[in-house]
């Protein structure tokens, strides 16, 4: 097994099989790292119901086997949970992936120890904003609900009496509903920084909806796939060259999604900067949510933006929210956890970004993608002659 | 007409309120041959010293702002002058990364500016300030000062 091979593979246990959103290969890895001490445990999501989940922690096989299946209303970034030092394996979005590495710049991952096990990501959705939907647009009751899946742009819900209900993504989103705003321009759709991709583009024929597609990218995701072959939980035959093209044409024109979304809601403001800026944040009420939950974020507390801000300040604008604007101009990766969380509801994805964007083009860098440092600490000793 | 007019005279009696930092080695020892060397300059400026331009960090120039200054100057040993080798390499990119949260922000873009003055440049010093000064008085003052404060 090589850098850069691509299979379908699929669990060899029938229930982890089905269960699993395309052939349970995820799940049978991650389980199988732990049975085999390749890792002391694995990050994963404890389904509360349909739209509700929470991220644990596990050394329990069975606790990993029984989150199979994937979560499309649950838009929770994993690697805040990763501990530094335990080995440890976690399924990754690629916003999950790619803040994982960003913890590992700062020292709060060590990278070495840590498998990511990459998940292929259209987009999740906002819980109760998906509850909302179902109530408003497809006119079902949220309890009733057993499964849902996204097929050809259209997201589909299953209801108790086996019923199927789609629509399309695009009507849903012009309507305001659909998937976050900060999915609909995420153009990082195949987690190439995880240590192994998976996902269910390109797999074809008969092992359609019952096979996962893999390609590797580490020696740590060759490590995790053969340790779970070894074991006898997966099986895997390699991608077809069809399959492979599929995977890559539908990975391309979702960018293009990407790139149309990203006119839609990124394209400079119109009039006062300022005054847009002054009159977003002035519902703020300081409690500190959206620093609590940024993946990228490697302050603990006492962070600047918190030790230098106070609640009786008259500024303007809050120090905290400038502070925190510049620190993640570099480190940013849009993955919607601020806003999602922000009691005031305030677009801060959306305003990190407009801060983000121009500079990581400047300085051509994208985090999260690899192990590259930031421009400010690529200054080196030795640049330019000293 | 009249209003143009007196809008005109009280634009030409403002004086800008200017942050300027300036490392110690050299631009602080800029500022001192400036006033030795007697170069005019204009009363606008509030120097504070930081030990490097490498140690300017972007809350200092947000605080600034925010306490009502209309324009912030920073000012380090010229390229390959640093007293700690590369600060001034530091302060290069940090500026760059507050440039463009200054832009995005709505800031104009002349309120903030970097220059490298040695500790011999007294002339240089006084014309950075005064040129900075007439720059800010261009722009008027800044929409981020606070209430109450002129
Ligand atoms: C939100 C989302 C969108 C996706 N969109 C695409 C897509 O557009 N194209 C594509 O090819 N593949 C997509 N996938 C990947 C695909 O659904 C499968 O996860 C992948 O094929 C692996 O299947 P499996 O049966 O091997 O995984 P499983 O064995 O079912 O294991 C899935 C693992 O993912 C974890 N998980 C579930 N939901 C989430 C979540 N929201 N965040 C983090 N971890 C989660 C579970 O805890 C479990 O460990 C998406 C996955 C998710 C979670
Ligand atoms: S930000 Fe990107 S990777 Fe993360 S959930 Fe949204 S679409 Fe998926
Ligand atoms: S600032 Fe918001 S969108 Fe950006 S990485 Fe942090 S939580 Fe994610
Ligand atoms: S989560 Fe919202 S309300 Fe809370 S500090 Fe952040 S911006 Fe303010
Ligand atoms: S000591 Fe003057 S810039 Fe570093």
């Amino acid at each position: 097994m090589d850098i850069g091979d691509c299979y379908v593979g699929w669990a060899t246990d029938e229930d982890i099989r089905t269960r699993g959103a395309s052939g349970g290969l995820v799940t049978a890895m991650l389980a199988a790292a732990l049975e085999k001490g390749l890792v002391e445990a694995v990050v994963v999501l404890k389904k509360l119901g349909e739209f509700e989940a929470v991220p644990i922690v596990t050394s329990d096989p069975e606790e990993v086997k029984a989150a199979a299946g994937s979560m499309h209303s649950v838009p929770i970034v994993l690697s805040r949970y990763l501990e530094y030092g335990t080995k440890v394996a976690l399924p990754a979005k690629p916003c999950d992936a790619r803040s994982t590495i960003e913890q590992a710049k700062r020292g709060q991952v060590d990278i070495d120890t840590t498998y990511i096990v990459g998940l292929n990501c259209g987009g999740t959705m906002h819980p109760a904003m998906t509850r909302e939907m179902l109530e408003t647009v497809y006119k079902l009751d949220p309890e009733e609900i057993v499964g849902e899946e996204i097929d050809k742009g259209k997201l589909i819900f299953e209801t108790k009496d086996g019923e199927e209900h789609a629509i399309k993504i695009d009507e849903l989103e012009e309507d305001g509903y659909g998937r976050r705003e900060s999915c609909q321009y995420c153009a990082v759709n195949i987690p190439t920084m995880a240590d192994i991709a998976c996902g269910n583009w390109g797999v074809i024929g008969d092992l359609a909806g019952k096979g996962t597609f893999v390609e590797i990218n580490t020696e740590k995701g060759i490590a995790i796939l053969e340790n779970a072959i070894d074991a006898g939980a997966v099986e895997i035959t390699p991608a077809d060259e069809k399959g492979k093209a599929i995977r890559a044409k539908v990975d391309g024109a979702m960018m293009k999604v990407a790139a149309a979304a990203d006119k839609k809601y990124l394209s400079p403001i119109e009039g006062s900067h300022l005054d847009y800026y002054i009159n977003a944040l002035s519902d703020c009420i300081n409690c500190g949510a959206c620093k609590t939950v940024c993946p990228v974020c490697a302050c603990g507390e006492g962070a600047k933006c918190t030790e230098f801000s106070s609640s009786s300040d008259t500024y303007k604008m809050s120090l905290f929210h400038l502070v925190r604007f510049v620190h993640l101009m570099d480190s940013c990766i849009g993955c919607g956890q601020c806003t999602d969380v922000c009691p005031a509801d305030i677009p801060l994805t959306h305003i990190y970004q407009r801060f983000a964007r121009p500079i990581q083009d400047e300085f051509e860098y994208k985090p999260g993608m690899d192990m590259t440092t930031p421009p400010f600490f690529g200054v080196d000793l030795l640049e330019e002659g000293h | 007409m009249a209003e143009a007019t007196a809008t005109e005279t009280t634009n030409e009696e403002w004086q800008p309120k200017i942050v300027m930092f300036c490392c110690n080695w050299c631009s602080y020892g800029g500022a001192d041959s400036a006033g030795m060397g007697r170069f005019q300059q204009p009363p606008t400026v509030r120097v504070i010293r930081v030990m490097c331009s490498g140690r300017m960090d972007p809350v200092f120039i947000l605080n600034a702002f925010l306490e009502g200054a209309d324009g912030v100057l920073f000012s380090g040993c010229h390229i390959g002058d640093c007293h700690y080798v590369n600060g001034n390499y530091k302060a290069t990119i940090k500026y760059k990364f507050l440039k463009a949260m200054v832009n995005e922000l709505g800031l104009e873009d002349e309120r903030l500016k970097l220059d490298w003055i040695s500790a011999s440049e007294g002339e240089r010093y006084a014309q950075v300030v005064t040129e900075f000064t007439e720059q800010i008085k261009k722009v008027g003052p800044s929409p981020l000062k606070p209430e109450g404060v002129i």
